[in-house]
């Protein structure tokens, strides 16, 4: 077929509670090659973590349903895999970094026993060897692999990212999704823990979703950029695209919302309004009602994607023969 | 570890000193005569202060308490029985060893099961099954043990004839007084276990697991079960004490012959170096058991090593630093 190893296709999520449905994920689609990097943002509730939870097919179950779309791996849909195919495929193929290193680690097992678990899973081979194994991969995420007997309480919190890390690569997976890997680190350890995963994932080849709220990461470390807004993609490409040329308003003001040092600005941007609540979502673009670009047809009409060529796609009104120009009440502060 | 034990078993030493001085005080303020007791209406007036005399009974009650304490110090003297004459040491020992072994099975006859229940309903949380657990577990509680023992003799002693009614002379006498005491505290260990079970089924570590591509069965066992039994091996203490208390009500009902009963029948014999020897012995066992089950949690949770080792002068200075 292609070199993409993960497409995902018209993936729609939701969360039914009793009180009401929330549309976490709506409509996205994108690929990703084999040793590409895609980094994912947007604002806290965009469904970044929902997305990847539904690639692991780690969603909450009862609550989450997902109502249609496809994550093909390989060309196999990993929707459809029996309980049993995904365990096989999860923490061999595709592992998962979580959000907060703290918690992420069973208190009463040693950081060893924690690594070789994986690696007793998938590979076929001794307790000994699986333990040798976790010992370099402590080694390997600059941990003294003599410290595999010890528990996770006590190791520092970057120390802890990293065996997360050791276990999430401990198999080789050919995907690695990070859930804002260093969000609850220190800033110091932060780069040393991203640039480590680099390295590491430049040794391995592996493919990686990186998720974060930081675009100066994912200038450093991506491929492509993909934005999430209130569940959708409105806009994905080549970091250099999505950088140098973004297109969807909400890009912009993202980036406008990044303080900076050369220029002299008074106060930081704040994007105007609300983060949409995807618990009632308009029936036209969801970002309309905070967009300085929107005209009376951004609120009629949910605009489609839209290809500008090069991959780098948008979903906006503003490039459709549709878009009126901006309405007189909203003004730019560009 | 060593400095951690050895303060527990000083703490012992209040605690057992507090118990003996009330006893004590109970003894001089009730009425009647101990020598006269022994002794018996046909003794005449100057046997009795005879005895009186040689039991000390004349000197100033410090005085006694003071010639107890030293007594069980120096030479494990606990006094003797009035009703027997014989060492209460040497009576309660045997006792002690029957009442233990029942204990012992009724602790892990309520532990099993309610652990067992405790995972079920965790597991099948808001379905018939969690319902169904609730009202079992719920209806060993409210009834009272007496009536459980009760009705349990009427099935398998009396009708079924499976079973002794009473007595320990086959070990079919055993099974009786252990499930009554097992059973009272099964609601407990259930509600502990369910809901510990439920909080550790939500950690991140448990998602982390189910990443590794490991299956729900293996989660729940290797991953849950071990977290999930912190507290509940905490409460095991606190039921021990309760099981004890419970013990020596069903020891009467179940005539069997343990410390339980020997307490009980030494109170209405007013035989006091027996009640007093029984109390105390009771009270040092429960706290070397407390003692021996605070220590093993090391075994479960590694993170209590350091919080024993240090124990609490590390925990004194940090309030300190927060009320200043
Ligand atoms: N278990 C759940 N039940 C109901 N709603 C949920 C659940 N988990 C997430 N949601 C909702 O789904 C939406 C998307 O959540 P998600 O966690 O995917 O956001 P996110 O982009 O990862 O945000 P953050 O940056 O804060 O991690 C949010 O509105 C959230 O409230
Ligand atoms: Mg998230």
């Amino acid at each position: 077929m292609s070199d993409n190893l993960l497409s995902v296709r018209e993936l729609v999520i939701h969360y039914e509670t009793d009180e009401e449905v929330v549309e976490a994920v709506n409509n996205i689609s994108f690929d990703l090659k084999k040793g590409e990097i895609l980094g994912l943002v947007g604002e806290t509730g965009a469904g970044k973590t929902t997305t990847a939870l539904g690639i692991m097919g780690l969603l909450p179950p009862k609550v989450a349903n997902v109502i249609s779309g496809s994550v093909e791996l390989d060309g196999n849909d990993l929707l459809r895999m029996t309980d049993r195919q995904m365990r096989k495929i999860r923490g061999k193929r595709i592992s998962m970094i979580f959000q907060d290193p703290m918690t992420a680690l069973n208190p009463v097992k040693t950081v060893g026993d924690q690594i070789s678990e994986v690696v007793l899973l998938h590979d076929r081979c001794s307790k000994a060897e699986a333990l040798r194994r976790a010992q370099e991969m402590l080694g390997m995420v600059g941990i003294v692999p003599e410290r595999y007997r010890d528990y996770p309480h006590q190791f520092s919190g970057g120390m802890k990212q990293r065996i997360v890390i050791a276990i999430a690569l401990a198999c080789r997976p050919d995907l690695l999704i990070a859930d804002e890997p260093t969000t609850a680190l220190d800033v110091t350890i932060q780069a040393q823990i991203l640039d480590m995963m680099r390295n590491l994932q430049k040794e391995n080849g592996t493919s990686m979703i990186l998720i974060t709220h930081d675009l100066g990461v994912v200038a450093e470390m991506c491929d492509h950029c993909a934005v999430m807004y209130a569940g959708e993609l409105v806009e994905y490409g080549t970091v250099e695209a999505v950088f140098d040329h973004p297109k969807h308003p909400y890009t912009e003001a993202l980036y406008r919302s990044i303080p900076s040092l050369d220029k002299d600005v008074e106060r930081l941007h704040v994007i105007p309004g609300m983060v949409t609540d995807p618990a009632s979502l308009p029936a036209y673009c969801s970002f309309a009602d905070r967009c300085g670009d929107a005209c009376g047809m951004c609120r009629t009409l949910d605009p489609k994607v839209l290809d500008l060529g090069g991959g780098h796609t948008v979903k906006c009104l503003k490039y459709t023969s549709k878009w009126e120009g901006k309405t007189d009440g909203k003004t730019e502060s560009a | 570890m060593l400095k951690y034990i050895v303060k527990r078993i000083l703490y012992l030493i209040p605690i057992l000193l507090g118990v003996s001085a009330i006893i004590f005080a109970l003894k001089t303020i009730t009425p009647g005569d101990p020598a006269r007791q022994i002794l018996g209406n046909e003794a005449s007036e100057e046997q009795v202060q005879a005895k009186r005399e040689e039991l000390g009974l004349n000197d100033p009650v410090v005085v006694q308490y003071l010639r107890y304490i030293g007594g069980i110090v120096t030479g494990g003297d606990f006094g003797d029985s009035y009703r027997t004459g014989e060492p209460v040491l040497s009576e309660i020992v045997p006792r002690l060893w029957t009442s233990a072994k029942i204990t012992f099975g009724a602790v892990i006859i309520g532990a099993a099961v309610g652990v067992l229940l405790g995972i079920i309903s965790a597991l099948k949380k808001y379905t018939w099954a969690d319902s169904l657990v609730l009202v079992i577990s719920m209806f060993f509680q409210s009834v009272p043990e007496f009536v459980v023992a009760l009705v349990l003799i009427m099935i398998f002693a009396v009708n079924l004839h499976l079973l002794p009614a009473t007595g320990l002379e086959s070990w079919q006498g055993y099974i009786m007084p252990m499930l009554c005491i097992g059973l009272s505290s099964v609601a407990g260990y259930t509600r502990i276990t369910r809901s510990s079970m439920l909080e550790v089924l939500g950690e991140d570590y448990i998602r982390t697991a189910r990443a590794k591509g490991q299956s729900e069965s293996n989660i729940t066992v290797h991953h849950a079960l071990r977290n999930a039994m912190i507290p509940v091996a905490q409460s095991v203490g606190t039921n021990l004490g309760n099981a004890i208390g419970g013990g020596m009500v069903l020891e009467t009902v179940f005539g069997v012959p343990g410390v339980g009963k020997y307490i009980v029948d030494s109170i209405t014999q007013r035989n006091y170096p027996s009640v007093l020897g029984g109390a105390l012995i009771i009270a040092m066992v429960l706290t070397v058991i407390n003692l021996i089950v605070d220590v093993s949690f090391v075994l479960i949770d590694p993170r209590l090593k350091t919080t024993i080792i240090s124990g609490g002068a590390k925990r004194a200075p940090k309030k300190k630093i927060k009320a200043a």
